[in-house]
């Protein structure tokens, strides 16, 4: 071997460590000396200096609470003890690990066999609880096998476990697709506010209406959306700003329809439920909308998320009603359908006066009934608190 | 917080004078409607000899009239009233003793004379509707009253005679206030005496006198938004009051049931008279809008054309000076408004969203969830002849008065697509048929005006 190759070595020995270093904590340099047994392990062993290159037969990776893989610890003969004593193959610091708290071997025949120690806490494998001196084999036909020891939560990839296939990266074929469409839906959106503030406006203050609007709207979306990707950054590691943008948008887009649709249709149709309970749909945009925003701060657990959601909206949409009951004795929203439009957008047909007065009737079974609902006690005869308003109607 | 206390009966009274001119936004701004300066002035103008006489004449048979809370013996309210009967009898207005009506379980009521006599009253009978009450002294067993005499109604008094009230206005003491009689109320629905002279808080349930001491009416009301316009019942209804009920028994228990019934027969008799007057003719270009005669309502229009270029907008609010005051609210009148909108310079699609503003933008809760149950309403498009309505039709119910019902009738025009009318009728205090008869009497009301033959009702055209 050559100086020259020396060299090569010295420097694939060196990338070697920088690999190793970023695979073992992630975007967090490992902060102590913990990291450094690893990188230790790892030179040794693909070290071709040493010539008879070890098999890695297995690799123990520590998670961390994001599903962050935070070390890797390469395992190359069984059985392999873990605890937090030195003296283990395999050394957490997590101080509710025990010195020896478990070994892992492999015997000939392939059969995972998992011995606890001494231990308060044993071991979890899946939803299954090991204590302090068991004994099992542990079946393993999926990629990666997850313990819990402790806090720490590891993942034991076996040397013939199947590989999932690999996976592209994102934004280099797909980001040129995405663009069109967020900027087509942005241009929608920013059509339908700039439609909406002409509605609201009078000709003479459109311009300053719209502007303001927009300006609003700008500074709205960017503080949002700034606010969800600071908070995935600081959970994924990465800003997801594009994502949190398209789901303000089409969320904000959503919101813009459902705000003029039902009025339409409850008008059209003269169907005044409709916008009676248009706050369901309502809620059921803001509910996907945060689901999709915490998919991109909490991506590994779709289901919780969706629970955590469903659960807001049907408990917001719950308060709602009982809310719109306590204050106008109805669950609807509106008293009356008061969406007006133009008359050609009208399909029912209007009716005789006298139909319309003689379906007043049922109001009187319900007026009486609510009538005599009072609450008595407190009501007849007691002294007028001072300062009552007095009857004004306007 | 005193003085509010004392003069809240009065306070009420005063409110039914004045709400329905004081609710006119297009009224032209007149001064803060002070109250104070009305008393002194009362008790500095210059009293004539006659007034003199007068009061010396009437010193005897002039009562205050307190309402009291039972066991704590502090006053709620106050308000005059006077003898009328040698047996003890005593004239004075139901807003004065409504809370003694109504609440019998927390209120007293008691007499003070003007030498300081103190003793307790029983209601014997109500007259809401021309808020009168018949007393009677509980100490009058043995005792013999003075009494004030009416004075005959084939007497009628001329405008600017001279008349005297009396009273204790705002607990201060007894006193004579000189005004002159000017005629019966215009546009009232039920009678009431024009008096040019200063009331004031306390004074109500007092008499007015001519100048023989005679009773010509009794003091009820005060407009606040102006000097010395007053207003008194006739004393023919305070001496039907007391031939009918001279011999009847104290009212026992809350009077709510009277209350039920009095304001039952005042809304069949309103409604009829209502839809029986008919409406105005020609109130807007396009269409026959209703707006009612001024026989016992007052309308006031306006104009508010648009400063930015929008909608241009034409008022108008109809609404009777008379109320019925039923104690803690006041029931029994009808109010109209419409709103003519013109949007040509706005666009279909503007003009739709500021049309539905307008019709969103209404007031349904008008008393306290005690008094009123929530709105329940009714809503469908109608048609008035090919002229395309929304109509809404909300109503409540009274809680203590049974069978009574607050109605409110929303009406959208909805044949172009730049224009239209909208309306809205209140009545306050109906039964449920007759609420149903101001609804259709109302919705009717509208149409084609005569002299415009619409060629296409969905004309996208501006108002013409």
């Amino acid at each position: 071997m050559g100086q020259a190759d020396a060299d090569r070595d010295a420097d694939v020995r060196r990338a070697d460590a920088m690999t190793e270093h970023a695979s073992a904590g992630g975007a967090l340099a490992a902060p102590d000396g913990e990291g450094a047994v690893p990188t230790h392990a790892e030179r040794a062993a693909s070290d071709p200096s040493t010539s008879k290159r070890r098999a890695t037969r297995a690799l123990l990776e520590v998670i961390d609470r994001d599903g962050h893989v935070r070390q890797v610890w390469p395992i190359h003969a069984w059985p392999a003890r873990i605890g937090r004593a030195l003296d283990n193959d395999v050394v957490l610091t997590d101080p509710h690990v025990a010195p020896h708290h478990f070994s892992l071997d492999l015997d000939d025949d392939g059969k995972l066999t998992l011995a606890t120690g001494d231990t308060i806490n044993g071991v979890s494998v899946g939803l299954q609880r090991h204590p302090a001196g068991s004994r099992s084999v542990i079946a393993h036909n999926a990629a990666a096998i997850d313990f819990g020891a402790g806090r720490s939560r590891l993942r034991l990839r076996l040397a013939d476990a199947p590989l999932s296939p690999e996976l592209p990266l994102a934004g280099v074929a797909v980001h040129n697709l995405r663009i069109l469409p967020s900027l087509a839906i942005g241009l929608v959106l920013l059509a339908g506010i700039a439609f909406n503030s002409y509605l609201d406006s009078d000709p003479d203050t459109f311009s300053r209406v719209a502007g303001n609007t927009l300006l609003a709207g700008l500074s709205g979306a960017a503080i949002w959306c700034g606010a969800w990707a600071l908070l995935s950054k600081t959970i994924t590691r990465q800003s997801h700003f594009g994502w949190h943008l398209r789901v303000f948008m089409l969320a904000g887009l959503t919101l813009l329809a459902l705000a003029a649709i039902p009025g339409l249709l409850a008008f059209s149709l003269s169907w005044p439920w409709l916008t009676d309970f248009s706050f369901v749909a309502t809620y059921a945009v803001g509910a996907t909308a945060l689901y999709f925003h915490l998919l991109a701060v909490e991506p590994a657990r779709p289901r919780l998320l969706r629970a955590v959601v469903a659960t807001g909206a049907v408990v917001g949409i719950a308060l709602t009603l009982w809310f719109n009951l306590q204050r106008t004795s109805r669950i609807g929203e509106e008293l009356y359908m008061s969406h007006l439009f133009p008359p050609k957008l009208r399909l029912a047909r209007p009716l005789a006066t006298d139909r319309f007065i003689s379906e007043l009737a049922p109001l009187r079974a319900l007026l009486d009934k609510k009538a005599k609902e009072a609450p008595s006690a407190e009501e007849l005869g007691a002294p007028p608190p001072a300062g009552r308003g007095e009857d004004d109607d306007e | 917080m005193k003085i509010v206390r004392r003069c809240a009966a009065a306070a009420v009274a005063l409110a039914l004078g004045c709400a329905s001119v004081c609710a006119q936004p297009a009224r032209p701004p007149a001064g803060p409607p002070t109250a104070p300066p009305l008393a002194s002035d009362a008790a500095s103008a210059p009293v004539s000899f006659s007034a003199r006489k007068v009061y010396e004449q009437a010193r005897t048979q002039l009562v205050q009239i307190r309402t009291v809370l039972k066991g704590r013996g502090s006053q709620t309210s106050v308000g005059s009233g006077f003898f009328v009967s040698r047996e003890g009898h005593i004239v004075t207005n139901f807003h004065v003793v409504s809370q003694a009506a109504l609440k019998p379980d927390y209120h007293d009521l008691v007499y003070v004379t003007a030498d300081g006599r103190e003793a307790p009253l029983q209601i014997l009978q109500l007259d809401v509707l021309h808020d009168l009450a018949l007393l009677k002294a509980a100490d009058a067993a043995g005792r013999s009253f003075d009494a004030l005499g009416f004075r005959a109604e084939s007497r009628p008094l001329s405008q600017g005679e001279r008349i005297y009230s009396l009273g204790n206005p705002l607990d201060v003491g007894f006193a004579v206030a000189e005004g002159t009689y000017n005629g019966v109320v215009r546009r009232g629905f039920y009678p009431q005496i024009f008096f040019g002279g200063a009331l004031s808080a306390g004074m109500s349930g007092g008499p007015a006198l001519d100048q023989e001491g005679r009773v010509v009416g009794i003091n009820v009301a005060r407009r606040v938004d102006g000097e010395q316009v007053s207003f008194l019942v006739p004393a023919s209804y305070a001496s039907a009051l007391l031939a009918g009920g001279q011999s009847a028994k104290p009212i026992a228990g809350a009077a709510y049931d009277i209350l039920t019934t009095q304001l039952m027969a005042h809304q069949a008799a309103l409604t009829d008279r209502f839809i029986e007057q008919g409406w105005k003719s020609a109130t807007h270009p396009r269409y026959r809008v209703p707006v009612p005669p001024d026989v016992f309502m007052r309308c006031w229009g306006s104009s508010e054309p648009s400063r930015t270029g929008g909608l241009d907008v034409e008022r108008s609010d109809c609404a009777m000076d008379t109320r019925i005051f039923a104690g803690d609210f006041s029931i029994g009148t009808i109010a109209l408004r419409h709103e003519s909108y013109d949007g040509s310079r706005l666009g279909p699609l503007r003009f739709a969203a500021r049309y539905s503003q307008s019709f969103r933008n209404e007031a349904f809760v008008r008393l306290s969830p005690e008094h009123q149950t929530k709105p329940q309403c009714h809503e469908d498009f109608v048609d008035r002849a090919g002229l395309p309505l929304r109509v809404v039709i909300c109503m409540r119910a009274y809680k203590k008065l049974p069978q009574l019902y607050d109605l409110t009738v929303l009406v959208a025009t909805l044949d172009q697509s730049q224009g239209g009318v909208q309306g809205r009728l209140d009545a306050q205090g109906f039964s449920f048929e007759n609420a149903q008869r101001l609804s259709r009497h109302y919705i009717e009301a509208y149409g084609w005006a005569k002299q415009t033959p619409i060629a296409t009702p969905t004309s996208a055209g501006p108002t013409p």
